[in-house]
């Protein structure tokens, strides 16, 4: 702050006798108003008949008398004026701001002499000068650069609103030049010391003005819920808000753990302003303060900002501490959500991938279609069906036409799923290639249809192999049939002189040597296995017709029935489970003679007894024909892997003269005719299954 | 009343119809053999038959069905037991019609004498 001793002048004017007197009697005025009053006695004293002051209001641009000496009242009233009547001395000299005596034209008065005051000083004021350069109206005022208006009697350093004022005296008749000088130098001295009075007022104006607003600033303050600090440049505590000191001032009731919290927080606090203040200017950082009363810890944003001073001093810093508790806790909710979000993001992103990938492997054309059975998705061998924008051909629009006709249906039917079989041509070769089409929904949330994916399955090697196995199936049975009319033909022939020879050994019987006993014995036996040989095989030749429906069930009960009593002499149990069927295509009698085979065999494994059962059973597959499945399964020997790989062949036997070796080949024969299948699993010790499939009837 | 039922046999084999003669007579009945349908036709005319056992191929086309006709026509209740290697289903059904029994071959000899007996003794009570 500047010295007064620096502001000593020396050019003050040497005051004299009367004037000094007079200068110290102003000089002893405390307050602006007591200036003028002084001032106009002062003047009279001087000589002078009577004097008196206006001074302008800027606000309103009128000029009052505001005091007056020896002046009538009415008289005061005539120099009540306005800025604008510029006609008049008194105004005409306030705008020229230079002192002038206008001669009097009555004999009683010599003249008025106008002396214009106004806020001014030869030097800049404190605040001008630390301002450095700026333009003080005081200053501006002495030099009379300003005009006299409202906006440019405001200084723009100091904010101070300058006065002006008009010192009109009536000058004593005969007043000499000198006594003006000394009139002259009375009121410039009255005016020294008025600007003087009203430079300290102004600043005490200021002051309570100051006062008011750290009041409200304080109001401010203390209203906020928040933690406000201001603190100096050594982060020593200027003032803090309540809501602060609940963190960081020590509480009258001493207690241990609430002086630790509250000695805890400033020096968080203090470490966060350090690490702030060097960082640089204004940020924020979070900090966890204990609340010294509740004990509960607490997250604050720190916000602080460094205040300056006019001269760009740094003067502290202004902290506003803001519980982000709830708000971090919700941002970290908002973080594991997301998190958890992006997680499932990339699972569903994954699964497409996966996805995407399945679909160009399966190697079928897919088809994915919208609501409206548009196309959505065409993977790139649909596309070589369907063809592009582009490329399309007459093939490719058929195979459209076809295709939309079928999934249209599709789309608007009530079933989920559905397959069937579509025919399109092969853009590329021209040949028709029939698909099996196979087509499911997805529904959307409100269970409406939002697309359906159709998947084409290409059949031709499908069909290829079918008609292959088809082909091997007929030729099988053609061999079949040929060996069997075969055997037929041959058993014809064989029939007769076999007729001839049994017939001989009957009419020998009892007619033998004693002694020929045995070798007829063994001509007996080995004519009737070759009997039987060709019974079985005219049973071959025989069996071919009354093809028709006929119920399973009913054949094996026959079979059942026809072998009990051997069955039940040999000790074998019979377990049936037999199903509800529908009838079996094919020939009764070859299904009964299969049943017989294999009862009897079954019969013949069980030398000390066993379990034969006997099952039926349907089974049903999509899109395949009903099944009729018989299965004869025994507790016998079971048999050895190297027969079960020839037992179906002809002439095979494993019960020496008691069997012809035609027994399994005639029955896979029959299920071969049949359509059928035949299957054998059999472990040696445990027994043997045999599992048939004949068709079902349609 | 006859003391012997009398069996005509018919069959293209002369082995098989000399044993099957054989046998029958061994068994007490008068027994007729003829080789051919013709034969047969003429045994059928000339001599009184109690029973036709009749193999159902012959030579030349014909059948034991024409043999069966010609008797029937001469006695409509003239039993007949049907001998056969083959029979196709129509021949089985034809016999079946006529109540004729069908004995395949290789022909069990017990049950050949059981159908005769029987059809003889029913016979006997009409």
């Amino acid at each position: 702050m500047a010295s007064p001793q620096m502001r000593v002048r020396s050019d003050t004017p040497d005051l004299t006798g009367r004037n000094r007197r007079s200068a110290l009697r102003l000089l002893g005025m405390e307050r602006s108003d007591e200036i003028f009053p002084v001032l106009l006695e002062e003047i009279v004293a001087l000589g002078h008949p009577r004097a008196l002051v206006t001074r302008v209001d800027f606000e309103t641009s009128e000029i009052t008398p505001i005091a007056s000496l020896n002046y009538p009242k009415n008289l005061v009233q005539r120099y009540r004026s306005s800025l604008f009547a510029v006609e008049t001395p008194q105004v005409r000299i306030l705008h020229s701001q230079e002192p002038e005596f206008v001669a009097g034209r009555g004999k009683k008065s010599s003249g008025t002499y106008y002396y214009p005051l106004i806020y001014r000083n030869r030097t800049a004021c404190w605040e001008a000068e630390r301002a450095r350069g700026r333009k003080c109206v005081a200053v501006e005022n002495f030099h009379c650069r300003l005009k006299l208006q409202l906006q440019e009697q405001v200084c723009g350093i100091c904010d101070m609103r300058a006065y002006s004022a008009m010192v009109i005296t009536e000058v004593a008749p005969g007043t000499t030049p000198a006594e003006i000088g000394e009139l002259r130098a009375l009121i410039e001295l009255a005016n020294r010391y008025l600007s003087r009075l009203f430079k300290v007022e102004h600043y005490h104006n200021r002051m309570v003005d100051m006062e008011t607003i750290i009041t409200q600033m304080q109001t401010v303050m203390e209203s906020m819920t928040d933690p406000v600090i201001l603190t100096d440049p050594q982060h020593r505590v200027i003032t803090q808000n309540k809501a602060a000191e609940r963190y960081f001032r020590l509480p009258e009731d001493v207690s241990e753990g609430r002086v630790r919290a509250v000695e805890l927080n400033n020096l968080l606090f203090s470490a966060a302003l350090s690490s702030m203040a060097v960082s640089g200017n204004d940020s924020s950082r979070d900090m966890t303060l204990v609340d010294a009363i509740e004990g509960d810890e607490v997250l604050f944003e720190a916000v602080s900002a460094p205040s300056f001073a006019p001269d760009g001093r740094r003067t502290g810093m202004v902290s506003v501490l803001r519980d982000v508790t709830d708000l971090r806790r919700a941002d970290e909710e908002l973080r594991a959500n997301y998190e958890k979000l992006r997680q499932a993001e990339e699972v569903v992103r994954q699964d497409r991938d996966r996805l995407n990938l399945v679909i160009e492997n399966v190697g079928d054309p897919i088809v994915v279609c919208d609501r409206d059975a548009k196309v959505a998705l065409l993977d790139p061998r649909a596309q070589e069906l369907l063809g592009s924008e582009k490329t399309r051909t007459p093939l490719h629009i058929r195979n459209q036409a076809i295709l939309d006709a079928y999934i249209t249906q599709f789309t608007y039917s009530f079933s989920d799923r559905e397959s069937a079989p579509i025919q399109l041509t092969s853009p590329e070769t021209g040949l028709d290639v029939e698909y099996d089409a196979r087509s499911g929904k997805i529904y959307d949330e409100r269970g409406l249809v939002a697309y359906t994916v159709t998947v084409l399955r290409d059949l031709t090697a499908v069909r290829r192999l079918e008609q292959m196995k088809l082909e091997r199936r007929m030729l099988e049975m053609e061999k079949f049939a040929a060996a069997g009319r075969l055997a037929g033909t041959i058993a014809h022939e064989v029939n007769n002189p076999m007729e001839a020879i049994k017939n001989c050994i009957f009419l020998l019987t009892d007619q033998m040597k004693p002694e020929a006993g045995p070798v007829y014995d063994i001509l007996k036996a080995e004519t009737e296995r070759v009997a039987r040989i060709v019974r079985q095989m005219l049973g071959l030749y025989r069996n071919t017709e009354q093809v028709g429906n006929f119920d399973v069930n009913s054949v094996v009960e026959d079979t059942l029935l026809l072998f009990a009593r051997q069955l039940d002499r040999a000790g074998v149990h019979v377990k049936k489970e037999l199903s509800v069927l529908p009838p079996a295509l094919g020939s009764a009698d070859q299904i009964r003679q299969v049943l017989s085979n294999l009862v009897v065999n079954a019969k013949d494994s069980m030398s000390g007894g066993g379990i034969l059962a006997l099952r039926t059973r349907l089974i049903r597959a999509p899109g395949l024909r009903d099944m009729i499945r018989i299965v004869v399964a025994d507790s016998g020997s079971g048999i050895s892997e190297h027969v079960l790989d020839t037992m179906f062949e002809p002439f095979m036997t494993t019960k020496g003269e008691r069997g012809t070796g035609l027994g399994l080949w005639i029955v896979k024969g029959i299920i071969e005719n049949h359509g059928g299948k035949l299957r054998v699993r059999s472990r040696v010790g445990k027994g043997t299954v045999f599992a048939i499939e004949l068709p079902a009837a349609q | 009343m006859k003391s012997k039922s009398h069996i005509l046999v018919v069959d293209d084999e002369p082995n098989v119809l000399v044993t099957y003669r054989l046998i029958l007579q061994q068994q007490g009945y008068a027994v007729s053999a003829a080789l051919s349908s013709e034969e047969a036709r003429k045994a059928l005319s000339r001599e009184d038959i109690d029973l036709l056992l009749c193999d159902l191929s012959l030579e030349k086309q014909e059948n034991g069905f024409d043999v069966i006709d010609f008797a029937r026509k001469k006695d409509p209740h003239m039993p007949a037991v049907l001998l056969t290697g083959y029979a196709t289903q129509e021949a089985n059904d034809h016999a079946g019609e006529l109540g004729i029994p069908v004995l395949f071959k290789p022909i069990d000899i017990k049950e050949l004498l059981e159908t005769i007996s029987g059809l003889l003794s029913v016979g006997r009570e009409l």
